[in-house]
C-alpha cells in the first residue's frame, strides 16, 4: 500500500476554517463553518423568511436579513436560542440616536456593550457573576463575537478601512454581560427605565474598557461611592471631553454595603453624579494651548477657573448594572464615546415597555 | 437573494455580508471658479476643523474669491446633519466646504 498522498485536485474537500480566513470573514479568530442545516436552525429560531431585513447595518449598509444573521451566529457559535437576543441587539444598534456609523469608524476605541436583563438570562445560561466580563460562558462570549461579526461582515468596520479606531479594546471580540439581579438589592435596570422584571430586555452603550474600583475598606455608601467617583473624575477619558454617558457595574459585596444603608438605585446614581466632577482648569489644559471653550460639552457647564464641571450632565446618564461575583469588594466604570452617541435598550421581543416604572426602590419618580 | 454558494469540491459555504443595494450617487460637477459664488462653510463642531475651516477661507478671499460665505455648524460633528440644514445649504449656497479634523 503506498504511502504517498494523492496530489490535490479541484474537487478535493478545503479546509472551511481556513476558507472563511481567506475570504477575510472572520474576526480573526477560527470560525464555525455553517451547514445549510445549521443556518436553516438559525432562520427557524428567528421566525423563517430568510429573506426578510431585519436591519442595515453601517457604515457599508450591508443587508442584515434573518439568513445573513444566521450565517454569523453559527459562526460565531451561537446556539439557536440566542438568535432572538442578537436580532433585538442588531435592531437596538441600528436605531439612528445610536449612531453606530459613528461609533463603527470613530478614532475612539468604544465599542458597544450589551447588558442582558430578565428571564433570558437564565434561560439561555448567560453569566452574570464571577469573571462577568471575562471568559469561560458560551452565551456571553458567543452572542458578544455575533454582533461583532455582523458589524464587521454586514457593517464592513474592518480596522483601518471603514473602523478608523487608534486602539480599539479587547471589547472589540466580545463585550456582553448579564445583570446579576439574583444578587442585586435593587430592582433590575430594566425595571427601573419601565419594563417589567418577566420581560428580557438587552441595553447598548458605546463604551471604553472596564476600569477597575477597588475598595476593601468602606462600610457605607459613601466609601464606596467616593472610590468609583474618583475613578470617573478624569480628563483622560471621552466623557470629560465630549460629556454623554457612561455604565457603573457595582459589584455584589459593594452593593450589599451601599444598599445596607437604604441607598437606592437612584441614590447612587444621584451621589455619583454629584460627586464625580473634574476641574474646568483641568478640562481646558490651564489654557496652555490657547483660551478653550470646547463645543462638546453642554453650553451650562461653568467655563471658568477653579469651577467643577460635571462628568456626564444628568444622574440619568449613569447606567447603574450590579453584576460579578459574590467575593471580592470591586466594581467598575466604563466611560461611554460621548454626546455623539445614546445609550439604546430593547426588550428580546421588541415590545416597547409600559411605561417608565414611578416608584423604583421607593424612590418616586415626578 | 441567497448568501450560499457551493465550491468546486462541492461543499456549501455561506457570505455573511449581505448585499448592499443602495444606488451610487454621482458627485456634483466641480466649479470652475468661486468668483462670485456663494460658499458655504459647514463646521462640523470639532476645534481643529473649526481653525481649518476659517484659515481655508481667509486664504479663498479676495480677488477671485467667493462673493458670499455663508457659515452652519452641525449639531454633532458624528451625527449626520439633519435634512432641514442640508436642505437650507443646497438652497443658500454655489459651493461648499466643509472640514474634519480631531
Amino acid at each position: 500500500m503506498s504511502t504517498e498522498t494523492a496530489p490535490p485536485t479541484a474537487r478535493e474537500p478545503v479546509d472551511l476554517v481556513e476558507w472563511y480566513f481567506e475570504q477575510g470573514w472572520t474576526d480573526g479568530l477560527p470560525v464555525v463553518p455553517p451547514t445549510p442545516e445549521s443556518v436553516g436552525a438559525m432562520v427557524t429560531a428567528l421566525g423563517g423568511e430568510p429573506e426578510r431585513v431585519e436591519a442595515r447595518v453601517p457604515p457599508r449598509w450591508g443587508a442584515l436579513t434573518r439568513e445573513v444573521l444566521a450565517v454569523n451566529l453559527v459562526l460565531a457559535g451561537c446556539r439557536p436560542a440566542y438568535a432572538p437576543l442578537v436580532r433585538a441587539t442588531m435592531r437596538a444598534l441600528c436605531t439612528p440616536h445610536f449612531n453606530l456609523h459613528g461609533v463603527q469608524a470613530t478614532t475612539h476605541m468604544a465599542a458597544p456593550l450589551l447588558v442582558v436583563n430578565g428571564p433570558v438570562r437564565n434561560e439561555i445560561g448567560m453569566n452574570a457573576g464571577a469573571n462577568v466580563f471575562g471568559s469561560g460562558h458560551r452565551a456571553n462570549a458567543t452572542i458578544g463575537r455575533a454582533v461583532r461579526l455582523v458589524l464587521l461582515n454586514v457593517g464592513g468596520a474592518r480596522p483601518g478601512d471603514l473602523d478608523k479606531s487608534t486602539l480599539g479594546h479587547p471589547g472589540k471580540y466580545t463585550f456582553c454581560i448579564a445583570e446579576n439581579e439574583e444578587a442585586s438589592p435593587w430592582a433590575p435596570y430594566h425595571v427601573e427605565q419601565g419594563y417589567g422584571p418577566d420581560d428580557s430586555t438587552v441595553f447598548c452603550i458605546a463604551a471604553e474598557g472596564p476600569h477597575s474600583v477597588t475598595n476593601h475598606v468602606a462600610r457605607d455608601p459613601e466609601g464606596v461611592l467616593d472610590s468609583i467617583a474618583s475613578a470617573m473624575s478624569t480628563i483622560a477619558h471621552n466623557n470629560a471631553v465630549s460629556s454623554g454617558s457612561c455604565a457603573v457595574v457595582v459589584g455584589p459585596e459593594h452593593a450589599a454595603t451601599i444598599a445596607a444603608k437604604g441607598w437606592t438605585r437612584s441614590d447612587v446614581r444621584r451621589y455619583l453624579w454629584s460627586q464625580a466632577a473634574n476641574s474646568w482648569d483641568d478640562v481646558s489644559f490651564g489654557e496652555r494651548y490657547g483660551r478653550i471653550y470646547n463645543r462638546n460639552l453642554p453650553k451650562w457647564y461653568p467655563r471658568r477657573p477653579g469651577a467643577r464641571i460635571p462628568v456626564v450632565p444628568d444622574p440619568d446618564d449613569i447606567h447603574l448594572f450590579v453584576a460579578g461575583g459574590d467575593a471580592g469588594r470591586f466594581s467598575a466604570f466604563l466611560p461611554g464615546w460621548g454626546h455623539m452617541t445614546s445609550p439604546v435598550l430593547r426588550a428580546v421581543d421588541g415590545r416597547p415597555p409600559a411605561g417608565r416604572a414611578p416608584c423604583v426602590d421607593g424612590t418616586c419618580e415626578l | 437573494m441567497s448568501s450560499r454558494q457551493t465550491l468546486p469540491s462541492g461543499q456549501t459555504v455561506f457570505d455573511p455580508r449581505g448585499a448592499v443595494t443602495a444606488a451610487r450617487i454621482r458627485l456634483a460637477p466641480r466649479p470652475a471658479t468661486l468668483r462670485g459664488a456663494r460658499l458655504g462653510v459647514l463646521d462640523n463642531s470639532k476645534w481643529n476643523a473649526s481653525r481649518l475651516l476659517r484659515r481655508t477661507v481667509a486664504a479663498l478671499a479676495g480677488d477671485g474669491g467667493p462673493a458670499a460665505v455663508n457659515r452652519y455648524v452641525k449639531d454633532s460633528f458624528s451625527r449626520e446633519a439633519t435634512d432641514a440644514l442640508l436642505d437650507r445649504i443646497a438652497a443658500e449656497n454655489d459651493v461648499v466646504l466643509t472640514a474634519i479634523g480631531d
